[in-house]
Order: C-alpha cells, then sequence, then structure tokens
C-alpha cells in the first residue's frame, strides 16, 4: 500500500510549502483522489489538505464584475451563492453529482483534476476564466491540455477562479439514467462580444471549445443558426455507454438545447 | 507553518462523544468510523462514492465517509445514524414513517438513506418529490423500488398508528425484525466479527483465461511481517470442487494451474488487519501466461474454441426441452406469424451489501457468520470442502444487505472457513466491490430465437423458441435456468404446439446463476415482444390479444399441465384495463403536441412455477411452548428483506389461533432452526409457509386433543395457562404442570411440507410445479427522438398472490423487482473485467423509477397456505418486456438487444430514418 503524511496547513503560504516537498499532492475535498489513493493510481508522500484554508473558501462579486470563486469552495456553495449572479453556473454546480459531492468536492479539484466529463471545465472555457495560483494566473483558453492534463506545475495550487458573467448562459448536460456523472455537456455563453461554445464529455482531447457553433451563434443567437452544422466522430470518446458518432450526435443536441435554454 | 500529522491523532466528535483515534494518512473515515471507533452502523457498500451506504453527517453535511480522509474530519461534528436516533426529531420522525411505509427491506441501504434524509429535514420541511429524490440522489437502494423510501420521507412526521389487530393473514402489519433496520443495530456480513480477527485476501486472476504459477507463496508468506498464512488448493482437506447441484459440481475452490474466468480465485493470504491494510498484490510471486478466451456464446461454439470443460463437449453444459403438438405444423398452417432473435445482457445482482464473513472453531467445531440465502447449502457444501462432518459445522446467517439469487452460492465461506480451520483463530473476509462483481454469479446472457404463429381471429397457433444461455466458466444454477426456461417460454398462454429448447454454454466468463427468474424474464422479452408484432399484424388491441389467448382453469400448460384452481393470469390482464384505455388516451394526446419527446404504453403478462422444478423442495418448520407460555417459532427460512420473517409468523399464528405479537422468533442458525430450505424460487411464502401452518396445527391438535376440546375451539394464551374455548366449555391447560423436553419446550411439533410434482418426461410433459403465480404490467414511457433516452413515466403491476398474506410487504415486493426489471430493460449490462463498480455499472437511482400502481388479485391456490402464491420473481418477469413494448409503440422502433441504452435506441431510430 501507500506510505505517506499528511499535511493541514490553514494558509495559502503554507500550503505552497508543504507542497514544496518531495511527491506531495494537494487534497481538496477527496471525491476523486480518495478513491485513486486505494487503487494506487497516484501514491503521494504528502498529502496536503487545503480544507482549513478559509483564504480560498467563498464566492463574491469583482468590481470588473467577474464572479470570483475561491478555489477550495465547495459545489453546494457555488450552487447557493452564485445563483444572484450567475444563474447558469450556479445550475451546473447543483447538478454535480449528488448532496454528498456537493458538499466535499471543490471547483479547484474539479479544475485541476480535469476529468474529460467534468462539468466547471466547460464554464470556465465559456465564461472565459482565469485561473488564479498561488504563483500566476491562468486564461482558460491556455489551460486545459487534454485529458487530465492541465498547465498546473506541480505543487500549484488553485486559489480563485475569475468568470466573466454572460449576457444569456446555459449548460445543457447529457444526463444517462442513473448515472451522476453527463456523457456529453455543452456550455454556452453570450457575452458583451463573443459567444463561446464549451463541449465537455465528448473529445478525446478534453474540453474543447466548438468554433464553428460559436461563429454562427454569434451571427443568430438562435438554436436554429446550429441548424447546418454537424460534427464529425473522429477523435470523439468511444465507450460503453457510446461511440465516438453518437458524441458527436450529442454534441450538436446539447448545443441547440443550452441555446434554447439560455433564451 | 505546517503541521505535519503524519500518525498523529485525529480528535473529534461522534455522536455526541468526544473520541480520538490513530487513523493512516488518507484512511478514509467509513474505515475509521467502522473498525477503530465501533460504529458499525456506517455501511460500506462500494468504497467509491457510488452508492452513498456510508453517508453520515460532517458538521452537519451529508457526505460520503468513504470519500472523507478521516484527518478532515478533525475538530468536526460526526453524527452517525445511531447516534441520530434517539436524539434528533427528524431522525424519529423519519425511523417510524419507514416502519409504517415498509421503506426498509434488506436494511443494508437505510443507514445512509435516513442520514441523508435527516440532512434534508433540517434545511427544508416544505418537501416535494424531487426534492427528496435530489437529497437521496447518491444512495442506492436495490431493494424497495424507492417509491416507498419517497412515500415515507414525504410523510415523516405525520402520524402513523400502528395497525391494531391480532395480525393474521391479510393484515398489512409492520416487518417483525424492522427494528434493528431502523436504528442501525442490525448486523450484516461486515459487522460480526471480532476487532482481533485475522483477515483473509483471496488473490485472483487478472485475465479471462490463463496458466499460472503461485512460485514460493510460502517464502512470501515468511518474509512478509503479519502473514500468517497462505492458503492454496493444497490445503484443502475434503473436495477440491464445489456447485450448489451435486451432478454439476465443478468449480474449484482454488484453480489449479489455470484459470477459467477473470477474478477466479487462485490463492488466499491470511494476516493480521494491519499487515493485510498494507499488502501490496505486485510484490506477490505469483506469474501468468495469459490463453485466449471465449467470452461469447459464438466464440465458445465455434470450431475453434477451446473446451472450458474437458468432459462438455463442445462447451454445451446441458439442455432442457419442453414439446407438445407439432408447432411447425401449426405454424405452417397459421394466417400470420412473426418470428425475431433477441439478446440480453449479463445482469449483476448489485446488493449493497458485498459478500461478507467471519468463521471461528469452536472446540472441534466450525461456526460461520455469513450472509447467506442458504445455510443448509452452505453447511453441506462445507462439510465436503473441510472434510468435516456436517453437524461439526454451524452456519449462523447474518443480517443480508440484498440477494436476489446470488448469495444462493458460496462467495466468502470457503475462504474463511479455511483459515480459521488452519489457523484456529477468528478470520474475517468482506468482497470489495471490484471482487464481488468479477467473482459472483450473474443473470445470464441470453440469445433467443423464436418464432410464433396465430389464426386471423387471434388466437395462438404454434410457436418454437430456442434459446442459447451464457453460463459462464461453472455450472451453478445453469442447469435450472435449462430446465426453466422451456417451461416458462410460452408465458401464461394456450399454445397447444410449441417447441422449446434452451442450452447452458459455457464461456470463459463469471459463472452466471440464479437471480429473480432463473432465465424467465429473459425469455418472456423474447415471446412478449412477438406478442406486440402478432397483435399489430392482426390488428388487434394488444391487451385483448393477451387476454383472448390467456391461460385458463382447466387448460392445459406447455408442459400438459392442469390447474383446476388459482390461473389468475386472465384476471391480472383485465384489471389493467381501465388503465391501459386511460394510457393509451393520454399518450396519443400528448404526442399531438409532442414531436421530440415521445410516449408510448406497453403491457406485458408473465408466470413463475413457485419452487423446485419438478424435484423434491421440502422445508421444515418447528415450534414449541415453553413452562412458562412463552411461544417459540424456529423460523429457519432466510429473510433476505423480502419478509418471510413477518410472512411465516403471520401464517403461523393464524394458524394456530394466537395473535402475532405471542409469537417469539428464532431466525435461521443451523444449530437451532430445522431446514427450511434456500430461499429462491419464490418458494419461502408457499412452501415454508405452509411448514409453518402444518406445524402450528400440528401443535393445535395437540392442544385441543388434551382437553378433549372441539375443532374449532379458540385458542387464548394467558401467560403461563392456555385458554381453550369451545361449544361446551372453557378448559384451562397449565403448562407448568407439564414436563419439559431437553430444549424446554412443554409442547412441540415439527412439520415439513414439500410440494407435489410429477417429473417431466422426454419431452418436458408432466407437473413441474405444484402452483405457478401470475402477473401482467403495464409501462408508459417517453422517449426522446433525438438523443435515445427513455424515461419512464409510469407502470402499473397487477399480481396475482392467490392471497396477499400481506399487502404491503406484497406491494414492496413488486415495486422492488420492477425497479430490478427496468434496470435490466434500461440500462444493466455486465461486462466482465470492465463494469466492476457500480458507476460503470448502472443501476436504477431514486430519480429513475417512476410512480408504481400496485393491483393485487387473489385467486386461492389449491396447495399454498391460506391460498397463497409465492412472488419474489414474478416481480420482475412483465417488466422488461412492457418497457420495450412502450419504447416500440411511442417510437416505431424494436428494441432487441438489451440493454435499451440511449446509445442502442438512438442507433435505432437512425436506421429506420436511413430506411
Ligand atoms: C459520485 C460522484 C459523482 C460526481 N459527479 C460529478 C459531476 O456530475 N460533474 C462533475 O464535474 N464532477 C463530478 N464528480 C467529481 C467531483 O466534482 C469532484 O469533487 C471533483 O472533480 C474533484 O474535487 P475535489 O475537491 O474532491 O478534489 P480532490 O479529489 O481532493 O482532488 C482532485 C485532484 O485535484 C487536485 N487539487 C485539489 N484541489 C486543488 C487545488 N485547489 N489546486 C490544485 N490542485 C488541486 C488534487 O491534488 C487531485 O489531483 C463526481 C464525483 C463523485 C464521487
Ligand atoms: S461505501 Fe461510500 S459511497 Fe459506497
Ligand atoms: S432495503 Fe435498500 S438495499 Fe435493501
Amino acid at each position: 500500500m501507500y506510505s505517506f503524511d499528511i499535511a493541514r496547513p490553514s494558509s495559502v503560504a503554507d500550503a505552497a510549502s508543504a507542497l514544496g516537498q518531495e511527491e506531495a499532492q494537494a487534497l481538496g475535498g477527496g471525491q476523486t483522489l480518495i478513491p485513486t489513493l486505494k487503487q494506487r493510481l497516484a501514491s503521494p508522500s504528502v498529502l496536503v489538505s487545503l480544507s482549513g484554508i478559509a483564504e480560498i473558501k467563498g464566492v463574491c462579486k469583482m468590481d470588473d464584475g467577474r464572479l470570483s470563486i475561491g478555489g477550495g469552495t465547495n459545489h453546494a456553495t457555488v450552487a447557493a451563492e452564485a445563483g444572484a449572479h450567475y444563474p447558469a453556473l450556479a445550475d451546473l454546480a447543483n447538478n454535480i453529482g449528488d448532496p454528498a459531492v456537493r458538499s466535499r468536492g471543490t471547483i479547484g479539484g474539479s479544475l485541476a483534476n480535469n476529468d474529460p466529463s467534468a462539468c466547471y471545465p466547460a464554464a470556465a472555457l465559456a465564461s472565459a476564466a482565469e485561473i488564479v495560483t498561488n504563483t500566476r494566473s491562468i486564461a482558460a483558453d491556455d489551460y486545459f491540455k487534454g485529458l487530465f492534463e492541465t498547465a498546473l506545475e506541480e505543487g500549484e495550487i488553485i486559489t480563485e477562479v475569475r468568470m466573466a458573467v454572460p449576457e444569456k448562459a446555459a449548460y445543457a448536460k447529457f444526463e444517462q439514467p442513473a448515472s451522476r456523472f453527463g456523457l456529453v455537456a455543452v456550455f454556452v455563453a453570450k457575452h458583451a462580444d463573443s459567444v463561446r461554445v464549451a463541449v465537455t464529455g465528448a473529445s478525446e482531447e478534453g474540453v474543447y471549445r466548438w468554433s464553428e457553433a460559436e461563429a454562427a451563434l454569434s451571427a443568430n443567437f438562435s438554436a436554429d443558426a446550429l441548424s447546418g452544422l454537424t460534427v464529425s466522430g473522429d477523435g470523439m470518446i468511444s465507450d460503453l455507454h457510446g461511440t465516438g458518432e453518437y458524441r458527436a450526435h450529442l454534441v450538436t443536441v446539447m448545443t441547440k438545447r443550452a441555446v434554447e435554454a439560455a433564451g | 507553518m505546517d503541521k505535519r500529522v503524519g500518525l498523529d491523532s485525529v480528535a473529534f466528535t461522534l455522536n455526541g462523544a468526544e473520541v480520538t483515534t490513530r487513523p493512516l494518512p488518507g484512511e478514509r473515515l467509513s474505515h475509521s468510523l467502522r473498525e477503530r471507533l465501533g460504529a458499525r452502523d456506517v455501511k460500506v457498500g462500494c468504497d467509491a462514492g457510488d452508492c452513498g451506504a456510508c453517508t453520515v453527517l460532517l458538521d452537519g453535511e451529508a457526505v460520503c465517509a468513504c470519500l472523507t480522509p478521516t484527518h478532515q474530519a478533525e475538530g468536526c461534528t460526526v453524527e452517525t445514524l445511531a447516534g441520530l436516533r434517539g436524539t434528533d426529531k427528524a431522525a424519529e420522525a423519519l425511523a417510524d414513517s419507514f416502519a409504517a411505509h415498509g421503506a426498509a427491506q434488506c436494511g443494508i441501504c437505510t443507514p445512509g438513506i435516513i442520514v441523508s434524509a435527516v440532512a434534508l429535514l433540517r434545511k427544508d420541511t416544505q418537501l416535494t418529490e424531487a426534492k427528496v429524490q435530489d437529497a437521496l440522489g447518491g444512495v442506492l437502494c436495490r431493494c424497495t423500488g424507492y417509491r416507498k423510501i419517497i412515500d415515507a420521507v414525504l410523510a415523516a412526521g405525520a402520524p402513523h398508528p400502528v395497525p391494531k389487530g391480532d395480525g393474521h393473514v391479510g393484515q398489512p402489519i409492520q416487518r417483525l425484525d424492522g427494528g434493528g433496520k431502523l436504528d442501525g443495530t442490525e448486523l450484516f456480513g461486515d459487522d460480526v466479527a471480532p476487532t482481533d480477527a485475522l483477515l483473509v485476501r483471496v488473490i485472483r486472476s487478472p485475465h479471462h483465461r490463463a496458466r499460472f504459477d503461485l512460485g514460493d507463496l510460502h517464502g512470501w508468506a515468511e518474509a512478509t511481517p503479519g502473514i500468517v498464512t497462505v492458503l492454496t488448493a493444497d490445503d484443502i482437506p475434503g473436495t477440491q470442487t464445489f456447485g450448489v447441484i451435486p451432478a454439476f459440481a465443478d468449480q474449484p475452490v482454488f484453480a489449479v494451474s489455470e484459470t477459467r474466468f477473470k477474478g477466479e480465485a487462485v490463492a488466499a493470504i491470511v494476516g493480521s488487519a494491519a499487515a493485510m491494510q498494507l499488502l501490496d498484490e505486485a510484490t506477490l510471486p505469483i506469474t501468468w501466461t495469459e490463453l485466449p478466451a471465449a467470452l461469447t456464446i459464438s466464440d465458445a461454439l465455434s470450431q475453434v474454441a477451446a473446451e472450458v470443460h474437458p468432459d462438455r463437449a463442445g462447451n454445451v453444459m446441458c439442455r432442457g426441452f419442453v414439446a407438445c403438438g407439432d408447432s411447425e405444423a401449426a405454424l405452417q398452417s397459421a394466417d400470420v406469424t412473426v418470428e425475431g432473435s433477441f439478446t440480453t445482457a449479463f445482469v449483476e445482482h448489485a446488493y449493497i451489501e458485498p459478500e461478507a464473513g467471519f468463521a471461528q472453531m469452536v472446540g472441534n467445531r466450525l461456526e460461520l457468520h455469513a450472509c447467506t440465502q442458504a445455510p443448509v447449502m452452505d453447511q453441506e457444501a462445507l462439510a465436503d470442502i473441510l472434510g468435516m462432518p456436517t453437524d461439526a459445522i454451524r452456519i449462523v446467517p447474518t443480517g443480508i444487505g440484498g440477494g436476489f439469487g446470488s448469495k444462493l452460492d458460496l462467495s466468502v465461506q470457503p475462504y474463511i472457513a479455511l483459515a480459521a480451520l488452519k489457523t484456529g483463530q477468528p478470520v474475517r473476509l468482506t468482497y470489495s466491490r471490484t471482487e464481488s462483481m468479477q467473482s459472483t454469479t450473474k443473470r445470464h446472457p441470453a440469445q433467443i430465437t423464436a418464432r410464433i404463429g396465430a389464426t386471423k381471429d387471434g388466437r395462438l397457433q404454434g410457436m418454437t423458441f430456442h434459446g442459447q444461455f451464457n453460463t459462464g466458466a461453472y455450472a451453478s444454477w445453469g442447469p435450472t435456468v435449462a430446465n426453466r426456461v422451456p417451461v416458462h417460454a410460452s408465458g401464461p398462454y394456450q399454445i397447444a404446439d410449441y417447441r422449446a429448447e434452451a442450452k447452458g454454454i459455457h464461456t470463459h466468463c463469471v459463472p452466471s446463476g440464479a437471480f429473480r427468474g432463473f432465465g424467465v424474464p429473459q425469455s418472456a422479452v423474447a415471446q412478449e415482444s412477438l406478442f406486440d408484432e402478432l397483435a399489430d399484424k392482426l390488428g388487434l388491441d394488444r391487451l385483448e390479444f393477451r387476454i383472448l389467448n390467456a391461460l385458463d382453469n382447466g387448460t392445459p400448460t406447455v408442459c400438459g399441465q392442469v390447474f383446476d384452481s388459482g390461473v389468475g393470469i386472465r384476471a391480472c390482464l383485465e384489471a389493467l384495463l381501465p388503465a391501459w384505455a386511460e394510457a393509451l388516451t393520454l399518450t396519443t394526446s400528448w404526442n399531438q403536441v409532442h414531436e421530440t419527446q415521445r410516449r408510448g404504453v406497453g403491457v406485458a403478462g408473465g408466470w413463475y412455477g413457485c419452487g423446485n422444478t419438478s424435484l423434491p423442495n421440502p422445508s421444515t418448520i418447528k415450534c414449541g411452548l415453553r413452562a412458562d407460555g412463552t411461544l417459540v417459532l424456529h423460523q429457519g427460512a432466510v429473510d433476505i428483506g423480502q419478509g418471510s420473517n413477518t410472512v411465516i409468523t403471520q401464517i403461523f399464528a393464524t394458524a394456530l389461533g394466537v395473535p402475532v405479537e405471542q409469537v417469539t422468533l428464532v431466525g435461521a442458525d443451523t444449530d437451532v432452526t430445522p431446514d427450511a430450505g434456500k430461499t429462491s424460487a419464490s418458494r419461502q411464502t408457499f412452501v415454508s409457509g405452509n411448514a409453518a401452518r402444518l406445524s402450528a396445527e400440528a401443535l393445535r391438535a395437540d392442544i385441543l386433543a388434551r382437553v378433549n376440546a372441539d375443532k374449532t375451539a379458540e385458542l387464548r394464551l394467558d401467560g403461563n395457562v392456555i385458554e381453550i374455548r369451545d361449544a361446551a366449555k372453557t378448559h384451562r391447560l397449565a403448562l407448568a404442570d407439564l414436563p419439559a423436553d431437553a430444549e424446554g419446550y412443554v409442547l412441540r411439533a415439527e412439520e415439513t411440507y414439500d410440494p407435489p410434482t410429477v417429473p417431466l418426461d422426454a419431452n418436458g410433459q408432466g407437473q413441474p410445479y405444484a402452483q405457478f403465480g401470475y402477473a401482467a404490467h403495464l409501462a408508459v414511457v417517453e422517449v426522446d427522438m433525438e438523443l435515445g433516452t427513455v424515461k419512464p413515466i409510469r407502470i402499473v403491476a397487477a399480481h396475482d398472490v392467490g392471497h396477499a398474506i400481506n399487502p404491503v410487504l406484497v406491494e414492496g415486493q413488486v415495486q422492488g423487482g420492477i425497479a430490478q426489471g427496468l434496470g435490466m430493460a434500461l440500462m444493466e449490462e455486465y461486462l466482465p473485467g470492465r463494469t466492476d463498480n457500480l458507476h460503470d455499472y448502472l443501476i436504477p437511482t431514486i430519480g429513475d423509477i417512476p410512480p408504481i400502481d400496485t393491483l393485487i388479485i387473489e385467486e386461492p391456490d389449491a396447495h399454498g397456505p391460506f391460498g397463497a402464491k409465492g412472488l419474489g420473481e414474478h416481480v420482475l418477469i412483465p417488466t422488461a418486456p412492457a418497457l420495450l413494448n412502450a419504447i416500440r409503440h411511442a417510437s416505431g422502433v424494436q428494441i432487441t438487444e438489451l440493454p435499451a441504452t440511449p446509445a442502442r435506441v438512438r442507433a435505432k431510430l437512425r436506421e429506420r430514418a436511413d430506411g
């Protein structure tokens, strides 16, 4: 089995220094990390628990109108507190997993993990987010690097996520019966100067922006604008739950439904 | 600064008490609570966040304890079911409501469910169904079908008067064994071992088929601290193989030199709990050579396939056959015929409790506590494996967190028994979810081709049926499936010319075995789907077509069996008529205004013979009265959540003529209860119920004879005196005056019941079962034509149970069975090696089960106790075909490959669109 230590810092500075040790790894809500420890997929020698760091929790509106979410904020808090400013985001958070996952799992953990079917990566891309760490700030467009891959360096901590609040937005998730993870989901956001369409759960490259749809919707923000568009099944995830073709088809349907829901 | 805690202690408040514990870093809170702090009311079903059984409140929020590192609980408040009960108002209200609604069946999910519901009720008292579904969305229940849970949470806090009366047959009394399920004190397979027990880890094949060499396993054990011993085939004193059907016993306790399925056991490691927590299987000296494997029926039947067992040529395990009349001639002369091929998947039982138990030597005897559906079969199998006399082995079934057929077979038992025997110490084994899914039996995948004909006025005319069932590497209950299917594949309809064959085919897959219905749910998919096609071709209403052809009293089944009474299928189908008419109207108007979300209605019938197919199948029940007036019922029929403890007691009390509350139940234990047979084949209410009735009648006759009272006399047990009142006078029998036997009984009775059957001849003609139960389901679904998703909207289920001994338990069985049928139809597909967990293998959650109306039909059975019939398997037989028929009605496509996943439905829709 694994043998490692656990650290429970109460500030980002302490956490960063604990993470400076050999083979140290951050522990957010543990909703993803704890099961992988048992399976020996990850075997750090030091676990640095972020749950005691108050300065990276909470949701607030910034002076420039963006929404700031602490990297250690759990999904339930986002669901409760983002609603007044960014309903589509609150709605997304409220539909992650089940109440137990929402009360432990964090936005930082979700973005750091970058699971191909996770929800927050789509919101971050569609909201032109800035992912702030203890050392720098990374634009969402530069952050996601493929399945489970991100721009984060070893030991870097997501302290804050800043999202531009769109004029209209919606997240449409294709939920399989009985599964709490979506198969394919699309976040559509109409900003003052652009439309962003972020797709999760479909591509073998992880979350991505569907540029054809963005172009079509920038000209005409309605589901009809998408009717000519098709998506190829090449490069799409194929697994137990559906072929690449099927996922490609879902991308088109879920995008339309997101646009309709955004109004 | 950096607060390194390492192996430091963690302090928190657990159920109001300050506790300190020293977990390993990264240790799960569920593990610390159960193993270090004694909170065994916290259950573990998956260790992966998928089942919610481990839900506790952490600072008031519901969390999965298995995903919470114990170190993060430092300074927090942790509450579990046991602590909430008695202190928390919401928990009390929920427990009352759960008891009244029968919302806990096996009870393994109940702690997680109630804790999650407490979190909800503390925040919100204006509940709606949707809020309850969301709050409990992460907790799985495999028994109830969730509807009673939703009802119970919504009704928490409302008054729930306990029904008054004597609790006799027909009364909806609360479960007699329910209390412990609602306060966390019921002990399941993993809850009974002493804390210092050694642990066993079974080492399993990582390949579907492989040659292996164990290497110097004993040397490894000696060199590894904390490891006490290893077990291999060489350690087996008795027979190496086991199997539930003696003529087919073929499964080795440990494979020797070659494994036949992924997850097959080759050895076991025994060590201290601390050492086993650190065990790294990668350090074992075992080497594997992967060999080509046949995973599907067609692979196994191909010319080049290896023989899974050298003595079973062509990988055919066995064959079942039924024929009457001349099916080919009848089909030739039929006005219309339909034909179709259907395939179904492996289905996992997915009870929330993985197999678990512990064993120890008590003197020269072995005592084994485990979750099981068949204590006496376990005892006999272990006697063979251990080379010990049967009476040197005591099996004490623990609470069982769901069985559904799979816990009829041995799982942990041989390993803990061998380890206890070899080490002389108590040993414990709990399967991980993956191990449970990899190594225990499944529902057989089927490949079925059937052809059915009818005359133009709608009468069935000829049917042929050919089914192949993937029985996996070992026989288990495969022969039972092969024999049962041809008897049932006609459905409960009149077909004079019939030919049906079913074969069990060996593959390099996990063994298929018993799962609610023994192959009949699969055959019903083919037959009932084809019936819809036939009715459409004939231009007949689909329900009317079934009613027209329904079996009746006095008409022969395809086995030539004729029942004079109790054939209830027509009544079940007719009971659906009002709901059918209403659903068709509503669906039509819905579809006029909805293009993408199309609705449809489906119906299907089903039947199931209770008990073994033409084989002896006795149950024995014992009862006794003590000098102090204690009335004891030795009830050895294992209650796996279905309610046999309650139902059998109701039958006994009714037959004796005393109130249920005066009966003291002694549950299954091979030392103290006679053999009431296995809990399978829907036989406990019927067979053990009859044994309980006979036992009560014998006791009653003895009492009446002693005072020379009339047969119709009324009994009253008043302290240590029985008052016997007949027309002539009131007699008093003072129990204290009677001599007591070695067990302390002054009066006793023990009776056996074995259902009358007649063996089947070469053409399957005979009397396979003494009784059948009947069912018909109606389903309404909504198909999203763009996505391929299917959303069940409503189900109406009519069940002929002969006589509902306890109507609340009947409803519970029906709803739970429907949830499993729905899973089989829409989402469940076990792929060996690929879906060994509860996030890739999907079972229905609380949001997937629509409202269910249960219509109880009572066509008394000639043999059943008070006319009652079995029910446990009937409940899911019509569900899958009713849903598939509703999908076809809604969307126009016939799904022939189960499950009907969104991707499959969408692919069919596209095929049709592409022409
Ligand atoms: C049953 C279930 C259902 C779920 N359903 C969904 C769903 O529908 N949609 C969805 O999006 N997700 C879902 N999830 C995943 C869930 O949202 C996780 O909580 C999340 O992905 C990980 O967050 P965490 O805080 O638990 O991270 P952890 O498990 O603690 O950590 C995950 C990874 O992130 C790193 N990390 C954690 N925090 C930080 C940080 N602040 N900075 C840098 N690195 C960090 C860790 O080192 C680790 O590598 C589900 C999970 C479960 C168990
Ligand atoms: S045991 Fe924790 S969710 Fe299953
Ligand atoms: S009662 Fe819910 S799993 Fe058995």
